[in-house]
């Protein structure tokens, strides 16, 4: 269909360019591993503090991953003016903004995937056979926190005060994905039945749907201003 | 132009609201401050709440109005009614940040505590935060029609965002925070309902006369940079 | 039935006046060229009718479709080349040309693109990352893909801008074959001569007036304006 040839084209030109530059997905990276590196000193490590505080540490790490990576996510769009090509396409703005959502949420997912097995390594912990929950959990909130930095990042792209402004718009609304991932996986990290914590992801689940329509409609407006 | 017309008809009606406000606080703030009777647990410390509660439920209203002023803007593009959510959202800062000045002001003596991690108060503080960033947004973006486009987009989105803040901190909240101080359920006594009412409507009033005066503002200013412009560009077409 | 019909346009920012009531008509198959003074407003008329710009008061239609309201049907009937070149640094020539194309809900073989990119003199690059192009080497793959999107009215700012003694006179050639096919050209630009060549109607603008020339009196007139 009309509509989904368009979104795989934007999803499409975001992978090549990512694939042949790698800047996003490296920068992403590193960043999230610095940040591990400064955790690890910054507090005691006995295993029963490292299992209050692990949750918070993993989604502070994907925090700044995704504030590194979604902000700069429509930085290519305006380097050459492609906004202004956007704007006078006549397809639906929303194709555009999924795939943009799609490239982001695989950018992201990619990097957290590569973080996991590295949290193991440097807290020493067991999290393989918490893998497959650990992995739902993370995708359920990724989803929630790229439509959000989407739109986001094509709000503030053409300030100045880019590196500024995209953070300070984007967590104080995404304190809803935080708080249902950090509790989703405080208790998956406890090795507690999945149903234990299953209201959590249900909830990250209805965020996610909220955002991405909401997100999905109102795109319209931003090229279309 | 509908601008002028909007702004002939603030500019008629703005004294009867400053006026009414002036009326209604005071007369509030009498009862309120000297009149009624000190709270039978709370004592004295009750008194602030005849300013935290109105200011708090206009913050709400202030920024429902830039919700509705947003959702406006977005259908029609007046730039007229941009002033307008440009107004409110200073001004539902200026409530909000009253509202959790005042509540941390109450907290102290009641919770022994200045903050709370309480939904009510997070999501306060989190619209606040909101509010910041939309002035920033607003004052960044250059591009005055983007600027005024983009921060509706902001605007509502927040207002979307900010029942699921409430909900979703509750939910922690009952977890983390088993119920040692309770927030809600302060019953009312009747003689605090009249300073109660004079004040909540009193202060909701104050809050449309701020609105029609510094719409007013906000457009001027922009007529003044506009004629700025004109006339630094003068002599090139004439 | 006109292809652009612009009435009383006026456009302000914010309050400052760049357009005022300006009317101006072009008929199917014809090539009209705007001269003015910088600042005129002759970008700005440009990109009111190729719906980056909301005019403030006015209409316009392209091929007998509002500009208010039916948008999405307008976008699809035109195309603009500005001052962006829509490019995507680390695409290929090629690879820029097949998203611009699918993006738009079209599609379009090698052998279209081969034979546009020869066309416009720049066949050999068709590999080349598109952030190694000169600015004349952009302005030949913008008419490549107007070539290939065949637009009903095509939108030229500054069309001779950044181009070489061949690509001006190759801009010619693509002007005539746009508005043989029975297109309408509407352009910006500085340079009399070649525009003497290709244009059918000439007006000068400057902000509130368009006085209208034959292509006659402008090539003999002392100065525009």
């Amino acid at each position: 269909m009309h509509f989904f040839r368009v979104v795989k084209w934007i999803a499409w030109k975001d992978l090549l360019s990512e694939y042949r530059n790698r800047e996003n997905i490296s920068s992403m990276f590193f960043f999230a591993l610095n940040v591990i590196l400064i955790f690890s000193f910054s507090f005691s490590l006995d295993p029963e503090t490292l299992k209050e505080i692990m949750p918070g540490i993993i989604w502070v790490a994907f925090g700044f991953t995704a504030i590194i990576g979604l902000g700069k996510s429509f930085l290519i769009e305006v380097n050459n003016d492609c906004m202004e090509y956007f704007q006078c396409l006549p397809v639906p703005k929303g194709a555009i903004y999924l795939g943009k959502f799609l490239g982001n949420l695989l950018f992201m997912l990619t990097v957290e995937i590569v973080l996991f097995p590295l949290f193991v390594l440097f807290f020493n912990l067991t999290l393989l056979d918490q893998f497959l929950p650990l992995l739902l959990i993370s995708t359920v909130a990724t989803i929630g926190l790229s439509a959000l930095g989407t739109l986001f990042s094509a709000l503030t792209v053409q300030i100045r005060a880019r590196e500024v402004m995209f953070p300070i718009l984007l967590l104080p609304l995404s304190v809803p994905i935080f708080i249902g991932a950090v509790e989703a996986t405080r208790g998956a990290l406890s090795g507690d039945p999945l149903s234990s914590y299953q209201h959590w992801i249900e909830l990250l689940g209805v965020f996610d749907v909220i955002f991405v329509v909401v997100s999905f409609w109102i795109f319209e407006f931003i090229l279309d201003y | 132009m509908v601008a002028t017309r909007f702004i002939g008809w603030l500019r008629r009606f703005e004294k009867w609201f400053g006026f009414v406000a002036a009326i209604l606080i005071a007369a509030g703030l009498y009862t309120g401050l000297v009149t009624s009777s000190p709270d039978y647990y709370q004592g004295e410390v009750v008194r602030i709440m005849y300013v935290h509660v109105p200011f708090v439920q206009t913050a709400m209203l202030s920024y429902f109005t830039l919700f509705i002023c947003s959702i406006w803007y977005l259908w029609k593009r007046e730039s007229v009614v941009d002033n307008a959510c440009h107004a409110a959202a200073g001004l539902s800062l200026f409530f909000t940040a009253g509202g959790l000045l005042t509540g941390s002001i109450w907290g102290k003596p009641t919770w022994n505590a200045w903050w709370v991690w309480d939904p009510r108060l997070t999501s306060f503080a989190i619209l606040f935060l909101t509010l910041v960033g939309y002035l920033m947004l607003r004052t960044f973006l250059e591009d005055k029609e983007k600027g005024a486009t983009f921060c509706a987009i902001l605007a509502i989105i927040g207002f979307i965002d900010l029942p699921i803040i409430h909900f979703s901190v509750e939910w922690w909240r009952s977890l983390h925070q088993p119920s040692s101080i309770s927030t809600r359920g302060i019953s009312i006594a009747p003689d605090m309902m009249v300073p109660f009412t004079l004040m909540g409507v009193g202060v909701s009033i104050l809050f449309a006369y701020m609105l029609m005066v510094r719409t007013q503002m906000l457009y001027l200013q922009h007529l003044l940079e506009a004629k700025q412009g004109r006339l630094l560009s003068e002599g090139q077409f004439e | 039935m006109n292809a652009i019909r612009g009435i009383s346009l006026s456009k302000s920012f914010q309050h400052y006046q760049v357009l005022k009531e300006i009317s101006i008509e072009v008929a199917p198959g014809e090539c009209y060229a705007l001269f003015g003074p910088n600042g005129a407003g002759k970008t700005t008329l440009l990109r009111i009718f190729a719906t980056l710009h909301r005019p403030t008061s006015g209409h316009f239609e392209i091929m007998g479709i509002d500009g208010k309201r039916d948008r999405p049907k307008l976008r699809a009937l035109i195309f603009m080349i500005g001052h962006g070149s829509y490019l995507y640094d680390d695409l290929s020539v090629k690879e820029n040309i097949q998203f611009a194309i699918g993006v738009r809900g079209g599609s379009v073989t090698d052998a279209e693109i081969k034979k546009a990119l020869d066309q416009v003199g720049i066949g050999r690059f068709s590999r080349l990352h598109s952030r190694y192009l000169s600015a004349g080497m952009k302005k030949r793959l913008s008419i490549a893909k107007a070539l290939l999107i065949k637009p009903k009215v095509l939108f030229l700012d500054e069309g001779y801008a950044s181009l070489d003694e061949r690509g001006v006179a190759m801009m010619n050639e693509t002007i005539r074959e746009f508005t043989k096919a029975g297109a309408a050209v509407l352009m910006t630009t500085h340079d009399r001569g070649p525009t003497a060549e290709v244009a059918d109607r000439v007006g000068v603008l400057s902000r509130s007036t368009l006085k209208e020339l034959t292509v006659k009196e402008m090539v003999e007139a002392d100065a525009l304006f």
